[in-house]
């Protein structure tokens, strides 16, 4: 009788085991062979990450609906998720289309988790040149595009006058290329209370805009190959930068507790109550800050490299197919309906109505398209009676073709991890900023050898 | 009687039949009744054998491997995911600061939760209204805490910081100063600690209370009758928690990850990361599946060697009503 039972149980949990193991029994060939990006848009199409539109959003979700005649739009607008994505991909029940952060497409792309793009979009007749060259670079990996991108944020540095007049600096002291002059300027504007600060000389978004602060000093994350080089010492001597300004202004630990502090999207962000002098940002925040205009006053200088020259960083969204997608076809034309200039046109009089209605400044849309961008720039964006105001918008405008990639690299998303881990030891003064990125360095290749397999 | 007593010519015919057929109908009604037991666990066999035993094995094949999330398919790679737990420094940070928690956050969670179910156990009328309030915290969503908890220990505009400061005294930058990242996730844990708190509660409750009544007689004061009569009798309740609060310390996740690890863009000390966040970031971030599962079995083999300590240091001491 126990023979029996055990031979009864172990059947069972041979059986639980074969069931559980057949799921390794699949082919080898990802899925990407079948995707038709030719076959006339039709069936019903999901879309995933889309989440939150505002007026922009809605207005180009409306157009693109418009584009695909025929075919039912499915929405999940939760934002994206790298676990509810890899378990979507693990069970076979994945989105059409996923909307996620251009840094993270080529970790995908080289996992072969999302499709490449290229037919996608000769079959719709869409050129490369629909976006700046950068933005291009940043969604490509062995020669194929991964991406549909979208959206351009260019960062460049938004002054505070009242604080900077206060303190007798003029904008050129706000100068990157130059040192010693900005940690000067940041000496005259920085105040505290105690040894707590409460205003800034200048805010250089450490963590948020590492990206800029390297290819400003001429660094770079990833090689042409898409190797890492965190090591490069241009790099070091960015952080070593970073690490002075953050210095001269309480220390890393103080100075991160400050700015997570600010009512960054509120009425009393951190130029209303004039916590910065300076700060980097990038192009959609003069948009936040245009309803408090008539409390701030406000003007822009670009950032500038090492060389002395105008330089900003390539950042924004795009997207992607997931391998498996079972309507393809209708999820590359909606993408690419979402990025044409019909689309951007609806979105740029959506913002139009809306800044009409709330009596703010229209900053104009970076769209990541050099036509649409200059299209919306010569319909909608338009004096606001602001000079300042004015000024930083051109400001941003001025750049825009000034951008700079990092590189893009199959394990982007474990170097930019290892990137701000090697930040915040140098900052903290753990490590030196060398040694930091040494770390770093080593890590991120290790990561990069499980990735290509080499 | 027994059936050794009872003769042929006293039972006759029927209950030499009834003697021959009792055995066979209790045994038909023990297989009934165990047939019935196993239905009506079933579920939670099936359930066990699916999603957890099933899981289990799965996971233990993939630690012996390399797992192609797109293509499904499972190479294999021998012991190197487990070789590369010993090469990658991470794992030993990650696993450093695990045990730091655990060994800063069980004897803290045990002590706090042990003074408010005392408190609450005091408490005559009203009782049921502070039960609730002091349970309400683990009722809040995570999330909802953990962001209470980042504008709670900024270290410079935080409530906790300035609280300090109006006594005098320059508190830590508890989010960003590596030495204090840990016992911030610490101060959060003990926030939604009412779990244990109610566990505690109910061996109060089961505490006699004319063993005080005489302990009081001999002049026995408060701190003595903790010793020698509290403690012993919730002693299997405190062996209860502190194995559970064990196995939990070592799963600490979600306090870390919320506060650090979340935002993808953020810049997070060494200090918060967890082996729970590593393990996560290894499979959902790099999909390095089979390093990750052979991370989960080296955790699980910590916890099974750490419970069978604490079962056999612990049974020493418990005192267990009725015997073992």
């Amino acid at each position: 009788m126990r023979k029996r039972r055990a031979a009864f149980v172990a059947a069972g949990v041979a059986a639980a085991l074969a069931a559980t193991t057949a799921c390794g029994s699949g082919s080898d060939n990802g899925g990407s062979d079948a995707a038709n990006f030719e076959a006339k848009p039709s069936g019903t199409m999901s879309y995933w990450g889309f989440d939150n539109p505002d007026d922009v959003g809605q207005a180009r979700l409306d157009h693109a609906a418009k584009q695909l005649d025929g075919v039912t739009i499915e929405s999940d607008q939760t934002g994206f998720d790298a676990q509810k994505f890899t378990t979507r991909l693990a069970s076979g029940n994945v989105p059409d289309v996923v909307q996620m952060d251009r840094e993270l497409v080529l970790t995908y792309a080289a996992q072969n988790l999302i499709l490449p793009l290229d037919t996608c979009l000769s079959a719709n007749k869409v050129g490369k040149d629909r976006w700046y060259p950068s933005v291009v670079d940043s969604v490509t990996y062995k020669d194929q595009i991964w991406a549909v991108p979208q959206f351009y944020q260019p960062p460049a540095i938004i002054l505070n006058k009242t604080v900077m007049d206060a303190a007798g600096v003029q904008d050129t002291d706000i100068d990157t290329s130059n040192p010693d002059k900005l940690l000067a300027a940041i000496g005259k504007m920085y105040k505290a209370n105690g040894d707590v600060p409460s205003t800034l000389g200048f805010n250089p978004q450490a963590i948020g805009q590492t990206n800029l602060w390297l290819v400003g000093m001429g660094g770079r994350l990833a090689d042409e190959n898409g190797q890492p080089a965190l090591d490069d010492p241009n790099n070091v001597a960015a952080l070593e930068l970073l690490k002075k300004i953050v210095d001269a202004q309480g220390g890393f630990a103080k100075y991160k507790s400050f700015t997570d502090s600010f009512d960054m999207f509120g009425e009393k962000n951190q130029f209303v109550q004039n916590q910065v002098g300076a700060e980097v940002d990038a192009q959609w925040y003069p948009n936040v800050l245009s309803p408090y205009k008539d409390k701030i006053k406000l003007a822009a200088v670009p950032f500038r490299g090492k060389d002395g020259n105008p330089v900003t960083a390539s950042s924004g969204t795009s997207f992607v197919v997931p391998a498996k997608a079972k309507n393809p076809a209708a999820a590359c034309r909606w993408a690419l309906a979402l990025t044409e200039d019909g689309s951007w046109t609806a979105a740029a009089e959506a913002r139009a109505a809306t800044v009409k209605q709330k009596n703010s400044i229209d900053t104009g849309l970076f769209t990541g398209s050099p036509v649409a961008d200059k299209a919306i720039r010569e319909q909608f964006v338009k004096p606001s009676g602001n000079a300042g105001f004015d000024q930083v918008i051109s400001t941003y405008y001025d750049i825009v073709d000034k951008g700079k990639s990092v590189g893009a690299s199959p394990a982007g998303q474990q170097i930019k991890q290892e990137l701000l881990n090697a930040l915040t030891a140098a900052l903290l003064g753990s490590k030196t900023a060398q040694q930091a990125l040494a770390d770093a360095q080593a890590a991120s290749m290790d990561a990069y050898k499980t990735v290509t397999g080499g | 009687m027994t059936p050794s007593t009872v003769t042929p010519r006293d039972t006759g015919t029927r209950s030499r039949s009834r003697r021959s057929t009792r055995p066979a109908r209790t045994a038909r009604y023990n297989r009934r009744e165990a047939l019935a037991g196993y239905l009506f666990i079933s579920p939670w066999i099936v359930g066990f054998l699916v999603f957890t035993a099933g899981t289990m094995i799965y996971s233990l094949v993939i630690s012996f491997s390399h797992y192609n999330l797109a293509t499904n398919v499972i190479r294999p790679a021998g012991t190197s995911n487990y070789q590369e737990l010993l090469e990658n420094p991470k794992v030993a940070t990650s696993l450093g600061n695990t045990l730091f928690y655990a060994v800063l956050a069980v004897p803290l969670e045990i002590c706090f939760a042990l003074l408010l179910a005392m408190l609450l156990n005091g408490v005559g009328r009203g009782a049921g209204f502070f039960r609730t309030v002091y349970y309400l915290p683990k009722m809040t969503p995570m999330v909802a805490t953990a962001s209470m908890f980042l504008l709670l220990l900024n270290g410079n505009t935080g409530a906790i910081n300035q609280g300090l400061r109006s006594i005098g005294i320059d508190g830590p930058q508890w989010l960003v100063d590596p030495g204090w990242v840990k016992p911030s996730i610490v101060l959060m844990t003990l926030w939604g600690v009412s779990g244990t708190m109610v566990i505690f509660l109910a061996a109060l409750k089961n505490v006699p209370r004319d063993l005080y009544e005489v302990a009081s007689l001999d002049g026995a004061g408060p701190v003595r009758k903790f010793f020698s009569i509290t403690l012993p009798m919730i002693s299997g309740a405190m062996f209860f928690n502190v194995i559970i609060l064990t196995i939990h310390a070592f799963q600490v996740f979600d306090q870390a990850y919320l506060l650090f690890w979340r935002d993808q863009n953020n810049a997070a000390p060494d200090a918060s990361l967890f082996y729970a966040v590593y393990l996560f970031q290894e499979a959902f971030r790099q999909f390095n599946f089979g390093f990750a599962a052979a991370m989960a079995w080296l955790l699980f083999v910590i916890l099974m060697i750490l419970t069978f300590i604490q079962v056999r240091v612990g049974n020493r001491f418990v005192y267990y009503e009725g015997g073992r």
